[in-house]
């Protein structure tokens, strides 16, 4: 695993806030309930943080968020240089 | 605008008289990304797609269902089906979440109540959320009735469409289980618009409007799209998944397009700053703004206030943030707060103690230490009238400062929902509509302080905790009808999480308790589409049953929160 995506775990982590969760990379995070559509947000500027790039908003749905790992592959597909 | 809304005899003849060379709706995808459309084009579209409907067979009164994402094709499918006399509507877009067999269901219940003709998907509709079920004797499916190379025929828009007959069906819940199409014709939208209309001091010429919200929900369908038709005036909008995805875009859209009036729930307002870097906020420009309205959820001072600290220094003016009580079932709004009072809408100080006790509002000053606080909705629009209804039912309203039922009487005011007089009988009594929902008047105004009725409001969108509670206990471990969904309070959201309590068959059932509760996490968002904040496991006969046997979820409520004080949840929907 990459440092970033351990970093983005753990971001992960912190949102959902409870005690002794322990996800991975490949742990259904959206399609689990585990976090809603109001805290995409935060994984989205994490993403971007993270991948130092820009994710368009209407190239990204729910479901390409929905693992750590989806979510790199996400910014590989649709992310663009920072302006 | 010059004239009034009310001359038009039908929707499609407000449509009809815009001038072909504005642009009416722009679909902003992101900033690479956009779509705009005169009302020229947009006739013309919806046009060409009300031919590909009546081929299939669509005439006059048929029901039309529309499951399409966001976008310029999915509104000129409304129209389409409007222009030929159909009654469509639109009802929100399978979330990916969401298991296909439930979807299904749920989509079956509303098309057999509605005996709808047709369902237009678009192209990219998962097959199988549609499988092979059929969806009720008579329903056909059709895909993608865009058809831009098909030449337009002008014969339907030339069709006499009867101002008392129906227009549209709004629904007024997201989830599907209870679904009630509300019923509305054209004259009581006119009339609604006209009210609107008047009440902003629309201009269609200078005046822009900048909307994410779902085209489902009354404030998407008639504040960002009837309206703007009506009045011929340009809609900028995005899909409501992009927008809380990026809700900096917001921002961005009203800055790039000079936008002046947008609709939002009251979460939007703590949302928006707080999701936006704070680094970002001087790319953008609030000035052309002149009312950005929160609606839909009990208005809170402190979201409001948020918002204009973040963005005075951006250009947002003084009054612009402004408030409005609105439901489907009056079409849309009932008050809208008076837009050029400069400081906003009014806000009052009152008596925590005698507020919890007698539920009477006592003025006192604004420092006053554990005052509540009340933001109004406005004063009544035109044609329209409110009662707030007593207890005792006597059918006299309660005197000023007075908490009771909000009822509502009106020129817009929907006479029944669809198919279901069985409701209708319940909502609607003596020619007043009992919105389920909590005030008081005050020199005029109205407030709104919660509901009187189990209805959860999450992020601006109506859930009914029977939906919640069902599927919690259908759960092996759970005891049968001893479960509990409410709404609480996020201060950091502004809006309420949803909260379920369920009890346990057996006690020691709870050794397994984390197991159970990711089940139940997962049915949930399997059956529809929603997160729940907490789950609450509990031994038997933990749940407070009312007099009638059922569980009773304000005393529940209360027992949560005395045994749990530790998960500060603020059992009302007040500011203190």
């Amino acid at each position: 695993m990459t440092a970033e995506a351990q970093q983005m775990i753990e971001h992960v982590l912190s949102l959902i806030r409870k005690p002794g969760l322990t996800i991975d990379e490949n742990t259904p995070l959206v399609s689990s309930g585990l976090i809603d559509s109001m805290a995409l947000v935060d994984l989205l500027l994490k993403l971007e943080d993270l991948t130092r790039m820009r994710i368009p908003p209407g190239k990204v749905q729910p479901k390409h968020m929905d693992t750590v790992a989806l979510m790199f592959a996400t910014a590989q597909r649709v992310g663009k240089p920072r302006k | 605008m010059t004239g009034s809304v009310t001359q038009f005899r039908n929707l499609i003849d407000a449509l009809a008289a815009a001038p072909g060379d504005r642009p009416f709706v722009t679909a902003w995808i992101d900033e690479d990304e956009r779509e705009t459309v005169s009302f020229a084009e947009f006739r013309e579209r919806a046009r060409s797609q009300a031919k590909v409907l009546r081929e299939h067979g669509v005439n006059a009164g048929d029901r039309v269902i529309i499951l399409m994402p966001q976008s310029i094709s999915a509104m000129t499918t409304f129209i389409a089906a409007m222009m030929l006399g159909a009654v469509p509507t639109f009802l929100a877009y399978p979330n990916f979440k969401v298991e296909a067999s439930k979807y299904r269901s749920g989509l079956a219940g509303v098309t057999a109540n509605l005996e709808a003709k047709v369902v237009v998907i678009d192209e990219q509709f998962p097959d199988d959320m549609l499988g092979h079920v059929s969806l009720s004797e008579g329903t056909l499916v059709l895909r993608a009735v865009d058809n831009p190379g098909s030449p337009a025929d002008d014969e339907p828009s030339h069709l006499e469409i009867p101002a008392e007959s129906l227009a549209f069906i709004q629904h007024s819940a997201g989830t599907t289980g209870l679904q009630k199409g509300v019923a509305l014709t054209h004259t009581a939208v006119l009339r609604q618009l006209e009210h609107l209309a008047h009440a902003l001091k629309i201009d269609g010429a200078a005046d822009r409007i900048y909307s994410w919200l779902p085209l489902y929900h009354d404030m998407g369908l008639i504040a960002c799209f009837m309206l703007p038709m009506v009045c011929h005036m340009p809609v900028v909008m995005q899909s409501p998944l992009d927008w809380v995805m990026h809700p900096e875009t917001m921002l961005q859209v009203i800055s790039e397009y000079r936008c002046t009036l947008a609709w939002m729930p009251n979460f939007a307002f703590q949302f928006v700053p707080r999701r936006t870097p704070r680094s970002h906020w001087t790319r953008y420009d609030l000035s052309s703004a002149r009312a950005l309205i929160n609606c839909s959820e009990p208005v809170r001072s402190s979201s409001m206030l948020e918002f204009h600290n973040a963005f005075s220094a951006i250009g947002l003016k003084n009054g612009v943030l402004q408030s409005s009580y609105a439901m489907a079932e009056n079409v849309f709004a009932v008050t809208q707060s008076d837009i050029d009072r400069p400081e906003g809408p009014a806000r009052i100080w009152a008596d925590a103690q005698r507020f919890r006790s007698t539920h009477q509002i006592v003025p006192v000053a604004k420092d006053t230490p554990g005052a509540l606080s009340f933001t109004s909705s406005g004063r009544v629009l035109p044609g329209n009238e409110i009662q707030i209804g007593s207890d005792s039912g006597t059918g006299i309203s309660l005197a000023p400062g007075h908490v009771g039922e909000i009822l509502i009487r009106g020129d817009s005011l929907f006479t029944g929902y669809y198919n279901r007089p069985d409701l209708t009988a319940h909502a609607i009594i003596d020619g007043w509509y009992h919105t389920g929902d909590l005030g008081f008047f005050l020199e005029d105004e109205l407030y709104v302080i919660g509901r009187k009725k189990d209805l959860l409001i999450v992020g601006g969108e109506n859930l009914y905790p029977q939906d919640i509670e069902e599927i919690v206990a259908s759960h092996p471990a759970i005891h049968d009808g001893r479960s509990v969904a409410i709404g609480v309070y996020n201060p950091d959201l502004g809006t309420e999480d949803i909260v379920v309590v369920a009890e346990v068959e057996r006690q020691e059932l709870l050794a397994n308790a984390q197991n159970i509760e990711r089940e139940i996490r997962n049915q949930i968002v399997e059956g529809l589409g929603i997160a729940v904040r907490m789950i609450f496991l509990k031994p038997p006969k933990w749940i407070v049953k009312s007099t009638a046997g059922k569980a009773a979820r304000p005393a529940t409520r209360e027992k949560l929160f005395k045994e749990h004080p530790d998960f500060n949840l603020e059992s009302s929907n007040l500011d203190s």
